[in-house]
């Protein structure tokens, strides 16, 4: 027993020697929860990757009025992960700032976790509604809410595709397919319910399990539904698969629409080769027009771009872009303002910031909701200026299509050629 | 008609695929009677060596099975004496916990290796095969018809060969092939090591079908265990049929109920298979008494 | 094994506290008590609150042999009862909770009907399909569970939703909980019920033939197991305030209520409570250390770790115990 009780000891003796913090010019602390093991490690690692560009950015340009930025990592590989890592990021070492998470179960658990201490919590990429409508008050949410990706989806339908069919919106069939996981589900719900709005029925709409092996059911019920238009939101290992059966099943339509993660991969090309031509990706713009950014934001963007694609091999995703852009905002126009760096001191500077579309390397803008929105439940801390835009896989990159002002490129291949003509 | 008609088609040969992948599993658990739970990763493996042959010596994946099956009988029969041999005379959990903990150890090193990025190999066949209104990819059909050539194999090597007769002889009675003078501990170590061989095969003819990344077993796994159970352990056509069900399952029940239920229904047949004729749908006698606790 | 009423035994025996036991006892009350860094806390709590439902989970799979791997499914409805009775209707979890067990507790009857018969690996794995059975319905039921995007409590603190800010009273919460689960195993330790259990399990015909029946007497373990499992669900879903189906009943969780067992001695009493105190901190703490280095490496770590317990270990940390207090006193 006294073997035990040694043990244990030791246990405790190695968890208590924590570094202690806290002195002037000590570097600001920040805990970054990402899943960076399970099965949405590939995203979150390349979240990771941009997020410690950015805090080598900064600390190379003096850090933050002086004092550099340090971050603390947690391995969110799982909701009850996410909310352990926070846990221990508050608790052991004294975080009061965290960010992340990538995933919107991540990014639900974390927040919970960050609001239940009163700590502050910036949320990079995670979208899922309920993130922002729990009525916490230190969460705030820089990367766009569900909603808009599917709205980006549905008014580049009806403000440019149809009119690029020839076809009146009334009379194009729209399906949509969805993941169902929160993100996919949350996304869903969002069009069905703004497809409802402007009198658009939706031809197909299921959402499929993400252990999902073998796709012939699903295009098959799509090929029998006559879809002109598919909106599919998917992760990476399910996008392909489609992909790929559609082509075996020869399933056509007339333009594509993908939607976030799974189809705006830079390695979707690396996998499924010249079939992603013409496909339409609703997300971030991974490279927006550089017209839309201020001049000094588009000096950082090039920088970022850089150092990433040396890292990494390939151009960042948009989730890695956002990721960037989110933390580069707390960097340049939240923290400096801070002096205590209290939650409540840093709640009431993100409350105040209007920054305008083309301040961030992706194009958003900043203006969060404070209980003043009029949804139901009431949005806190969403950024009503995060920009999605839909993009478009060409020949040889990608060019932003849509909306008008952040285009690059008009649309191409529309309608999209059958497989055989590909 | 025409839909029916190619959901029962493509369940038909996706069921093949995941029966290919289940075969090595069942003959496993017929001849040891374990559960390898790193069967998943077993085929992780097999697919990372595939795309690699693939895509580092230009390699056709169907010819990539030549390095592949041998490399995982020697990986099998490498695991068998370090994990699962010692745990062989312990209670039945202990190879379950060390078989899950190889499952974990392998997904983590293949992060650390590969990194959580998914890797494909470009198709090996240009386009689809047509048959009236019915389309099939090539590379599903050929390893439908690989499945099918394996099993045919299989049935015959251990109804005629040595090797056969004895792996037969350990399954029926133990003690009694003991007895009768075969080398038992070496025929789990020749079994374990071609189940794994077995895998190997599989990962060559899936890796056109599916992607590789570190936790891409998750996804078959439990197909995997639902197949072997189904088909009566052991058995190999057994497995042919369970596989060929749950693709008919899934691919009917994704139709015309939802795909959101995914892997829902075939849980289900499992479960009414096990109510009603324990023993699998073949109905191997007294097999599910095998594997009592000790 | 004797039995002398009249004195306390060291190490721990069937039917009577031993010293070992009352001291443990007295360590986890120090632990609770004493004033330990909030992370810390976190970690002590997660070992309680693990030790006891691996606790719950040896009285179906150490006493009776039901090796189960769907136990996440009872920790689950556990959960996601008291949780959806608190967020959608408002009844406080101190009543939500018992709703869990009892819920839990139906679901494991069903379940002996539909597995019990089953042995070994088939057992195994109808269990693990079971529950994921009981996933897909969690996650394809969004009006009641909240589907994919799942539940979240409140994280303002209020004791009448359970809900605390200081951990100290979550350490309560699971020290009495663990202690719920000891005491019933050791209820039945006590009593003649475990010799119906270990005869269904060692052998069936011979307990058929003493005229038990095998298949009341498994439903009987498993509900119990079900019902205290589904209580410690409820616990966990008031410690976390967040409930996704994917993480909550996956087959994950439904291996650690196996592990800790196997890994602290299977069918004693003692054995969960120390599989837990070894495997948690560990797993806690090499994730804390690790788990930002190189991605993975601290579950590499952990799982080479567990073969080698397991590997050479194999009667858990309890049989190593009672080896050692036989030698002690002098017997083979």
């Amino acid at each position: 027993m006294r073997h035990w009780l040694k043990l244990f000891a030791c246990i405790l003796a190695a968890a208590t020697f924590a570094p202690a913090t806290g002195f002037a010019q000590a570097p600001i602390r920040i805990g970054v929860l990402l899943p960076l093991t399970g099965p949405f490690a590939k995203n979150g690692i390349e979240n990771w990757e941009a997020m410690k560009i950015a805090r080598d950015m900064i600390n190379e340009r003096g850090g933050i009025n002086g004092r550099k930025i340090e971050y603390l990592e947690g391995d969110a590989t799982s909701p009850s992960a996410a909310i352990s890592e926070t846990e221990r990021l508050i608790t052991k070492e004294g975080i009061k700032i965290t960010t992340g998470s990538f995933a919107s179960p991540l990014a639900i658990a974390v927040s919970q976790a960050a609001e239940r201490h009163g700590v502050f919590h910036w949320e990079t990429t995670g979208a899922a509604e309920i993130i922002t409508r729990r009525g916490f008050k230190h969460t705030f949410q820089v990367g766009a809410p569900a909603r808009k990706y599917g709205q980006a989806a549905v008014d580049f339908i009806t403000e440019d595709l149809a009119k690029r069919l020839n076809r009146p919106v009334s009379d194009l069939r729209i399906a949509m397919l969805w993941e169902n996981r929160a993100f996919g589900k949350s996304v869903g719900d969002g069009i069905r319910a703004y497809t409802g709005k402007k009198g658009i029925k939706l031809v197909y709409d299921e959402g499929y399990d993400q252990f999902a092996t073998d796709m012939t059911p699903i295009v098959q019920k799509l090929k029998d539904s006559k879809p002109d238009i598919l909106i599919a939101i998917s992760f990476p290992n399910d996008a392909i698969l489609f992909q790929r059966k559609a082509k075996e099943l020869n399933f056509n339509v007339a333009a594509f629409i993908g939607v976030s993660a799974g189809y705006s991969s830079p390695d979707l090309r690396a996998s499924i080769g010249s079939m992603v031509n013409g496909i339409f990706v609703a997300d971030f713009p991974p490279k927006v027009n550089p017209n839309v950014l201020k001049p000094e934001v588009r000096k950082i963007a090039d920088e970022f771009y850089k150092r990433y694609e040396k890292k990494m091999g390939r151009p960042p995703a948009g989730h890695a872009t956002a990721g960037f852009s989110a933390i580069w905002a707390l960097f340049t126009d939240v923290l400096p303002k801070a002096k205590t760096f209290e939650p409540d001191e840093l709640r009431d500077i993100a409350l105040k910031l209007d920054l305008p579309e083309g301040s961030l390397v992706n194009g958003s803008g900043i203006k969060f909701t404070n209980f003043d929105w009029p949804d139901n439940p009431k949005d806190a801390g969403q950024n009503l200026r995060a920009s999605i835009g839909v993009w478009q896989w060409t020949k040889d990159g990608n060019e932003q299509v849509f909306p008008a002002k952040l285009a690059t490129h008009e649309p191409i291949m529309v309608p999209l050629p059958s497989w055989d003509k590909r | 008609m025409t839909t029916l008609g190619q959901l029962i088609l493509s369940g038909i040969f996706i069921g093949g695929i995941y029966a290919l992948m289940s075969i090595g599993l069942t003959l496993i658990f017929g001849v040891l009677r374990i559960v390898n739970f790193a069967h998943g990763e077993f085929l992780m493996l097999g697919m990372y060596g595939a795309w690699a042959m693939t895509r580092g010596l230009g390699l056709d994946p169907y010819v990539a099975i030549i390095a592949v099956v041998p490399a995982m009988f020697l990986f099998g029969g490498l695991v068998y004496r370090l994990i699962v041999s010692p745990a062989l005379d312990k209670p039945h959990l202990v190879v379950v916990f060390a078989t899950m903990g190889l499952s974990i150890l392998m997904q983590n090193i293949a992060l650390m290796l590969m990194s959580a990025d998914l890797f494909d190999i470009p198709p090996v066949f240009g386009h689809a095969v047509t048959v009236g209104p019915f389309y099939f990819k090539a590379e599903l059909v050929l390893g439908f018809v690989i499945t099918a050539v394996c099993t045919l194999v299989l049935q015959w090597a251990l109804k005629s060969t040595y090797l056969g007769k004895a792996i037969r002889a350990t399954v029926q009675d133990r003690e009694a092939a003991m007895l009768m003078g075969i080398p038992v501990p070496r025929i789990f170590l020749i079994t374990f090591a071609g189940g794994s061989a077995l895998v190997g095969l599989a990962a060559c003819v899936m890796m056109p079908l599916f992607s590789v990344f570190p936790t891409v077993g998750l996804n078959f796994v439990l197909i995997a265990f639902v197949i072997v159970v189904l088909g009566g352990m052991g058995s190999i056509e057994g497995a042919l049929i369970g596989g060929i069900c749950v693709g008919v399952v899934q691919s009917l029940s994704s139709y015309y109920v939802a795909p959101a239920f995914g892997q829902m229904f075939f849980f289900i047949l499992f479960l009414l298979v096990m109510i009603f004729r324990p023993n699998g749908l073949l109905g191997q006698k007294g097999a599910a008494d095998i594997g009592i606790i000790d | 094994m004797t039995r002398n009423p009249g004195f306390i035994s060291l190490m721990p025996a069937r039917g009577t506290l031993s010293v070992f036991e009352i001291a443990l006892l007295v360590l986890c009350v120090v632990l609770v008590v004493a004033p330990i860094p909030q992370n810390l806390q976190d970690i002590i709590v997660l070992t309680f609150l693990w030790a006891g439902l691996a606790t719950a989970w040896n009285i179906a799979g150490g006493y009776t042999g039901l090796i189960s791997f769907g136990h996440a499914a009872f920790f689950g409805i556990g959960a996601y009862a008291s949780t959806i009775l608190l967020v959608r209707i408002g009844v406080t979890p101190w009543i939500g909770i018992w709703c869990g067990g009892l819920l839990a507790a139906l679901f494991g009857a069903v379940l002996a009907l539909i597995c019990a018969r089953l042995r070994g690996p088939f057992f195994i794995l109808s269990t693990l399909a079971a529950a994921e059975v009981i996933r897909i319905a969690a996650l394809n039921w969004p009006s009641l569970t909240g589907g994919p995007e799942g539940l979240a409590i409140s994280p303002s603190a209020d004791s009448t939703n359970m809900v605390f800010a200081s951990k100290q009273a979550y350490l309560v919460l699971m020290l009495g909980y663990l202690v719920l689960s000891y005491g019933v195993t050791k209820l039945i330790d006590g009593s003649r019920f475990s010799y119906f259990l270990f005869a269904t399990r060692d052998d069936e015909d011979a307990a058929s033939a003493a005229g038990l029946n095998p298949l009341a007497i498994r439903t009987v373990a498993l509900m119990l197991s079900a019902a205290l499992s589904g209580i410690g669900g409820s616990l966990f879903a008031q410690y976390f305030l967040y409930l996704d189906p994917t993480s909550v009943i996956s087959p994950e969780v439904s291996f650690q209520f196996a592990l800790l067992p196997a890994v602290g001695g299977l069918g004693t009493a003692i054995g969960p409570v120390l599989g837990s105190f070894l495997i948690t901190p560990m797993s806690e703490l090499l994730r804390s250390y690790l788990g930002s280095k190189v991605a993975g490496l601290h579950l590499a770590i952990y799982s080479a770790l567990l073969i080698v317990v397991v590997l050479y270990f194999p009667s858990g940390i309890a049989g190593a115990l009672s080896r050692l207090s036989r030698r002690r006193e002098g017997k083979p």
